[in-house]
C-alpha cells in the first residue's frame, strides 16, 4: 500500500525544511519526501495543494480522566479529539482516579489508548511524582519508567515542600526522567479562582496573585540550575514567569516551559460576569502578561504550546464561579487558536508554529515524533493542516466529552484537515472529497 | 415584566432614584397606617444559604406588608445537605411555583446563577464579597433622609472593604448619585487593584475621614488577624476606630453608619454607636421599606 500526500508545503523543523513537495508512504512508514512525479504505482493519492504537510502534532499535557473520572472523558474520546485536533502523540496526566503513581495503571493506559475503538493517537503517561500525588513520598518512578511513562509531575498538586522537589530532581535527573511542573505556592493561591488584579477586586472573587507562579517557577528554575535535572514548566501565564526563565535558560538551566492557548487568546475581562468557561489554572491574566508571553513565543523563551485539555461535565461548571473546577476543553481548538492569533497575526512563521506544535515538545520528552523522518519512528505521523480555512468551532461537533470550553463559537483561521499515524486516523469534513483518489 | 435586583454595579442610576422614591413613598404609607399594593398572591422563597437572622426577618416583614407569602429554605434542612446542586434547588423551587427568590450565598455571583435557571425575579441578599445592593439603598435612604442630596457628599467607607460586598454595593450606588466616595482602611484590608472600583482610596484614617459628610463603618471580623491581615484587634482599632477623637476630623454633623452587626468597642466604641450622629438603627428601619419597594419593582408593580 502506497500512499502519497501530493503537492502540499512541507514544514518539518526537524529537517528546517519549508518547501513545496510530496510525502509518500509505504507500509506505514514515511519513504520519501520532496518532489515525486511517479505515480504509477500508487495506491491513494491525497491532493495537498494549498495545505501544509507537518509532523503529526504533540501535546505534551492532556488530562484523559481516565481511570476514574469517565464522565468527564475517556481514553476513547480524548483520543478521538486529539487526532481531530490534528495530534499524533499525546501526554496523559496523572491526576487521575487512582492517580497514575503506579506501573499497572501505566498499563492499563497504554492498553486502553491502543484498543481499536481509540484515536489512533500515541498515548505517553506521565507518571506522579509522588505516592498518590501528596508531595511527601516518591512515587516508584523507576518502575513506571520501565513501564512507559515519559516524565514525571504532581501536576495541580505541585509539591510545596522544597526539600522533597529538590530530591525528586535529584533522582529522575538519574533515570533519566523530565520532570513538569506546574507552579504554584499554594499558600499564595489557596482559595483563590482567578487572576488577583482590577477585575477579581469588582467581582469580589478571592485573586490568585502572579507571585505564587513566579515564586514556584523560580524555586522550580534554581532546583533545575542546581540538580541538573530537565525541568518542564508548565502553563506559563505571567510577564514575571517569562522573564524567570529567561534569565534561568541563560544561565544554562535544561528549563523549557510551555504555553496554553487559553493564555494568549484570553485575558481576566472575558470572565464577565462570573462566566466559569473562563475559569483556568493558572489564571487568565492581562492584557501586559499576554503581550509580553507574545514576545516570550517569539524569541524562542516559551518552547512549545500545549493544550492543557481539561474536561470537565457541564453540571460541574454549572456551578458559581468560586465552586467550578478549573480548566475546560481545548485540545480540539489548540491548533486552530494557534494558527488564528500567533501564525496569521505574524508572531510566529509557519515553521516555528510547527515546531512549537510538534518538534520541540517530542525533543523535550524524547518521544518519537515531531518529524517526517522515518527513522526511529514506529510509524509516519503525519498531520496535514489547510491554514486558510475560515470556520466556527462548535463545541457540538467535538469528540470530547466535554463541552465546557470558552472556544464555543469562536472564528478560526486553520485547521487540521487529516491526521495520519501509520494510516489516516482522522479526515475533517473540510477536506474536499475531490482532493481523494484511490486506484485499488 | 419582572426584573432582578442583583448587583448595584450594573444598574442605571435612575433605576436606583426609582427605587429609592418608592421606598419613601412605602414608608410614608405605613408609618401613617394608610393602605400599600397588595401582592397576596405572591409567595417569595427565602434562600438563605449563609446565616443571617437580619437580613432574613427584613425581607419577610417586607414580604409582610406587602400581603405576600415567604417561605423559609433552612438549608441545613434542605436537601442541599444530600448533595444536591444549586442550579437543581432552584429547578425545584421554580416548578413548587415559587415566584420569586432572595437568595444569599457565599459564593460571589452565585445569584446570577439562580437567576439563569429561575426564570423570575431574584433578589440578592448578599452573595460573597461581591454585592449586598438592598443594604446600600437602606444606607442611601437614610442620608437622604437627612442630607438634601447624595450629590457632592464626602462619604468614607471605613474597615475591612476588600472582603465587604456592602462596601462594593455603597461605593457603586454612592458614586453613580454623584457622592465622593472614599475607602479607607489598612493596604492588608483594602483591595490591592482598585482601578475597576470607584472612589478613592486611603489607608490612613484621619485623611480618610477629613471632611467627611458620612461615614459608613465596616465590621472587623477575627479571623483576619489569623490570616495576617492585622496584627491585633488592639491595634487595628487605635488606628481605624471610629470614635468622639477621630470624629473630630469630619464635617459637622457627620452621620455615622453601620451594616451591622456591630463590634462594639472595635471598629466604633460604645458612645458613638449610641450616640447623636449614629443613625444605624434607622439603616436597619429603612432596610424593610428598600425591600418593600424592591419586591414591588421587581415583579413590575411600578410599571402596572
Amino acid at each position: 500500500m502506497k500512499t502519497l500526500l501530493r503537492n502540499g508545503r512541507i514544514l518539518d523543523p526537524s529537517l528546517e525544511m519549508d518547501e513545496i513537495g510530496s510525502v509518500l508512504i509505504e507500509n506505514d512508514q514515511v519513504i520519501e519526501i520532496g518532489n515525486i512525479e511517479d505515480l504509477s504505482d500508487v495506491d491513494e493519492v491525497y491532493d495537498c495543494t494549498g495545505y501544509w504537510i507537518t509532523p503529526g502534532l504533540v501535546d505534551m499535557h492532556v488530562h484523559l480522566r481516565e481511570p476514574g473520572d469517565e464522565h468527564k472523558e475517556t481514553i476513547i474520546s480524548g483520543t478521538q479529539a486529539a487526532a481531530a485536533g490534528g495530534y499524533t502523540t499525546i501526554c496523559c496526566m496523572p491526576n487521575t482516579n487512582p492517580p497514575l503513581d503506579n506501573p499497572a495503571i501505566v498499563d492499563f493506559i497504554l492498553d486502553r489508548a491502543a484498543s481499536p475503538e481509540a484515536g489512533g493517537v500515541f498515548v505517553a503517561p506521565v507518571g506522579a511524582l509522588t505516592k498518590g500525588l501528596k508531595g511527601e513520598e516518591l512515587s516508584n518512578l523507576a518502575a513506571m519508567k520501565r513501564a512507559g511513562i515519559v516524565a514525571a509531575s504532581d501536576e495541580g498538586f505541585p509539591i510545596q515542600n522544597s526539600q522533597i522537589m529538590n530530591r525528586a530532581m535529584v533522582f529522575c535527573n538519574q533515570i533519566g526522567l523530565p520532570i513538569l511542573a506546574h507552579c504554584d505556592d499554594s499558600n499564595l493561591s489557596k482559595g483563590g479562582s482567578m487572576n488577583e488584579g482590577a477585575v477579581s477586586a469588582m467581582l469580589g472573587l478571592k485573586g490568585i496573585p502572579r507571585t505564587s507562579e513566579e515564586i514556584a517557577t523560580m524555586r522550580n528554575c534554581l532546583l533545575s540550575l542546581h540538580t541538573g535535572c530537565p525541568v518542564h514548566i508548565m502553563r506559563v501565564s505571567t510577564w514575571g514567569a517569562v522573564e524567570i526563565i529567561r534569565l534561568i535558560k541563560s544561565l544554562g538551566a535544561p528549563v523549557t516551559c510551555e504555553i496554553c492557548p487559553m493564555h494568549f487568546v484570553f485575558t481576566e475581562d472575558d470572565i464577565g460576569e462570573f462566566d466559569t468557561k473562563f475559569k483556568m489554572q493558572p489564571p487568565l491574566r492581562t492584557k501586559v502578561d499576554v503581550e509580553l508571553l507574545l514576545q516570550g513565543l517569539q524569541d524562542g523563551t516559551i518552547d512549545c504550546i500545549a493544550s492543557d485539555h481539561s474536561p470537565h461535565a457541564s453540571h460541574e461548571v454549572d456551578v458559581p464561579f468560586d465552586e467550578a473546577p478549573f480548566g475546560a476543553s481545548t485540545i480540539e481548538a489548540t491548533l486552530g487558536a494557534t494558527l488564528t492569533y500567533l501564525t496569521h497575526s505574524g508572531i510566529l512563521t509557519p515553521l516555528d508554529t510547527v515546531r512549537k506544535l510538534s518538534t520541540m515538545p517530542a525533543e523535550i520528552l524524547n518521544l518519537d515524533g515531531g518529524t517526517l523522518r522515518p527513522e526511529g519512528l514506529p510509524v509516519a505521523q503525519v498531520t496535514v493542516i489547510d491554514p486558510d480555512v475560515e470556520w466556527t468551532f462548535d463545541r457540538n461537533k467535538s469528540f470530547s466529552k466535554s463541552k465546557n470550553t470558552p472556544f464555543h463559537r469562536m472564528k478560526m483561521k486553520g485547521k487540521a484537515v487529516l491526521t495520519f499515524s501509520g494510516s489516516e486516523i482522522y479526515r475533517d469534513a473540510l477536506f474536499q472529497a475531490e482532493r481523494y483518489a484511490i486506484y485499488i | 415584566m419582572t426584573r432582578n435586583l442583583i448587583s448595584i454595579r450594573t444598574m442605571p442610576k435612575d433605576e436606583i432614584v426609582g427605587l429609592l422614591d418608592l421606598a419613601t413613598e412605602f414608608k410614608a404609607k405605613i408609618i401613617a397606617g394608610e393602605d400599600v399594593p397588595s401582592m397576596k398572591k405572591t409567595v417569595i422563597g427565602l434562600l438563605f444559604f449563609e446565616n443571617s437572622t437580619r437580613t432574613r426577618v427584613s425581607f419577610e416583614q417586607a414580604a409582610f406588608y406587602l400581603g405576600m407569602r415567604s417561605s423559609n429554605f433552612a438549608t441545613s434542612a434542605s436537601s442541599m445537605n444530600k448533595g444536591e446542586t444549586l442550579k437543581d434547588t432552584i429547578l425545584t423551587l421554580r416548578h413548587e411555583r415559587i415566584n420569586g427568590l432572595v437568595m444569599r450565598h457565599k459564593a460571589s455571583g452565585a445569584p446570577m446563577l439562580a437567576a439563569k435557571h429561575f426564570g423570575g425575579p431574584v433578589l440578592n441578599a448578599g452573595d460573597g464579597q461581591h454585592e449586598h445592593p438592598t443594604q446600600a439603598l437602606a444606607d442611601a435612604m437614610t442620608i437622604l433622609e437627612r442630607k438634601p442630596s447624595l450629590e457632592g457628599l464626602n462619604i468614607s467607607i471605613v474597615g475591612d472593604v476588600v472582603h465587604s460586598r456592602v462596601a462594593r454595593s455603597n461605593a457603586w450606588l454612592l458614586d453613580k448619585m454623584g457622592a465622593n466616595v472614599k475607602l479607607v482602611g489598612p493596604r492588608t484590608l483594602l483591595p490591592p487593584h482598585p482601578s475597576m472600583l470607584p472612589g478613592e482610596f486611603c489607608d490612613e484614617l484621619e485623611e480618610g475621614i477629613s471632611g467627611a459628610d458620612v461615614i459608613i463603618c465596616l465590621r472587623l471580623q477575627r479571623e483576619r488577624m489569623a490570616e495576617g491581615m492585622i496584627s491585633s484587634i488592639g491595634e487595628y482599632s487605635s488606628l481605624y476606630q471610629i470614635n468622639a477623637e477621630t470624629l473630630r476630623f469630619t464635617n459637622p454633623g457627620c452621620l455615622v453608619m453601620h451594616p451591622g452587626p456591630i463590634n462594639r468597642g472595635v471598629e466604633i466604641d460604645d458612645v458613638t454607636a449610641d450616640g447623636d450622629m449614629a443613625v444605624i438603627n434607622q439603616q436597619v428601619e429603612n432596610g424593610v421599606f428598600v425591600r418593600m419597594a424592591g419586591f414591588y419593582w421587581c415583579f413590575g408593580g411600578d410599571q402596572k
